[in-house]
């Protein structure tokens, strides 16, 4: 015997419904919470740790990093006195939210101020995935070409933050600036732009400031 | 490629779905994909003939409504001249930021399935 049966679900509501979990979680918390999502050699682990030189002596901070394999990433956090968990997706390429409760099962990450989620190295995949996170941070390189944005606009539509890494080789590389202001800011124009050298240091402050700023805004009854 | 992983929570869902009605195989689960919700028709169901078989729904197939996006400029209304798919959210004409409606579903719609006995509906009297 045949059945039609009307659904009208999400069909990632399961994967929703735990990342709104989270988001109960980290908002109980009052932790910021930044979802990390770039090409793999963006630059993102450099970037953590540069922030996390400048914000751990004042701020409670936690990574969670997400890779097909090694413990390489989370080892350099810990390097720095920080509390971090590696998770391993073993061939998967993106994070989601289960991954991420079971992530905060297993290690001491929360309380924190600022909780930071590296996600895969990819710029397709992870853009789907809610993981409770206050906002999508879209990381470029400026050795990656600045054709990205156009290529790839899910993500830097979707991003609230882009950050153009490695700005310290602007000179040695083809990488027009303003037309990549330009076309992020036609396909997210609400969103916010730092440009930053993670290694000489340089827009590190500006970056710094608007997460405090993040950070005091969520913490605002 | 995520396909795969949507495919497999699609299937759970559906999975779910038929249980809840009772038991039973799946014939066809309609879903809808918005052309911004970065979904690739075709590896979504490449990925989906992956799942069901070998399961006991095998042979199940996957319809895919495709929903387009509609995006309208606060000032001079539709967009008429954006090309199918493309993510641009100021308008080309008077540069506003577009107002975008739809294009991010990943829905399943409805699903339907089968059952081997007919005694539920054949003992309740006509």
């Amino acid at each position: 015997m045949k059945h039609v049966v009307t659904i009208r679900r999400k069909a990632l509501a399961a994967s929703e419904e735990h990342a709104a979990k989270l988001r109960g979680q980290f908002s109980e918390s009052g932790t910021l919470v930044l979802n990390l999502i770039s090409s793999p050699g963006s630059g993102k682990t450099t970037l953590l740790e540069a922030t996390v030189r400048r914000l751990a002596d004042q701020h409670r901070l936690a990574v969670i990093e997400g890779d097909v394999a090694t413990e390489r990433d989370a080892d350099r956090i810990r390097a720095l006195g920080v509390a971090a968990h590696q998770v391993l997706t073993g061939g998967a390429c993106h994070l989601d939210a289960r991954q991420i409760e079971t992530a905060l099962d297993t290690a001491e990450l929360l309380p924190a101020d600022i909780l930071f989620i590296e996600n895969v190295g990819n710029l397709i995949c992870p853009t789907t995935y809610d993981l409770g996170e206050d906002f999508k941070v879209a990381v470029l390189s400026v050795t990656e070409g600045d054709d990205k944005p156009f290529k790839y606009p899910a993500i830097f539509s979707r991003a609230a933050v882009t950050i153009i890494s490695k700005s310290d080789l602007l000179p040695h590389v083809p990488f027009d600036l303003e037309a990549v202001r330009e076309h992020v800011a036609s396909l997210n124009p609400s969103g916010t732009l730092f440009v930053l050298s993670s290694t000489t240091g340089d827009g590190i402050d500006g970056w710094c400031d608007f997460l405090l700023d993040s950070l005091a805004a969520k913490r605002t009854p | 490629m995520h396909e795969m992983g949507i495919a497999l929570e699609i299937y759970r869902t559906c999975r779910e779905a038929v249980r809840a009605h009772g038991e039973g195989r799946l014939q066809r689960v309609r879903i809808a994909v918005g052309e911004l919700a970065a979904i690739e028709p075709d590896l979504l169901l490449f990925g989906w003939q992956a799942v069901v078989v070998d399961s006991p729904d095998e042979g199940a197939e996957l319809e895919i409504e495709w929903c387009r996006a509609d995006q309208r400029c606060p000032s001079c209304g539709e967009a008429k001249d954006r090309s199918e798919g493309t993510w641009l959210r100021i308008c080309p004409d008077c540069a506003m930021p577009l107002e975008v409606r739809g294009g991010d579903e990943l829905d399943v719609l409805e699903i339907t399935y089968e059952t081997d006995d007919e005694t539920a509906d054949a003992a309740s009297p006509s």
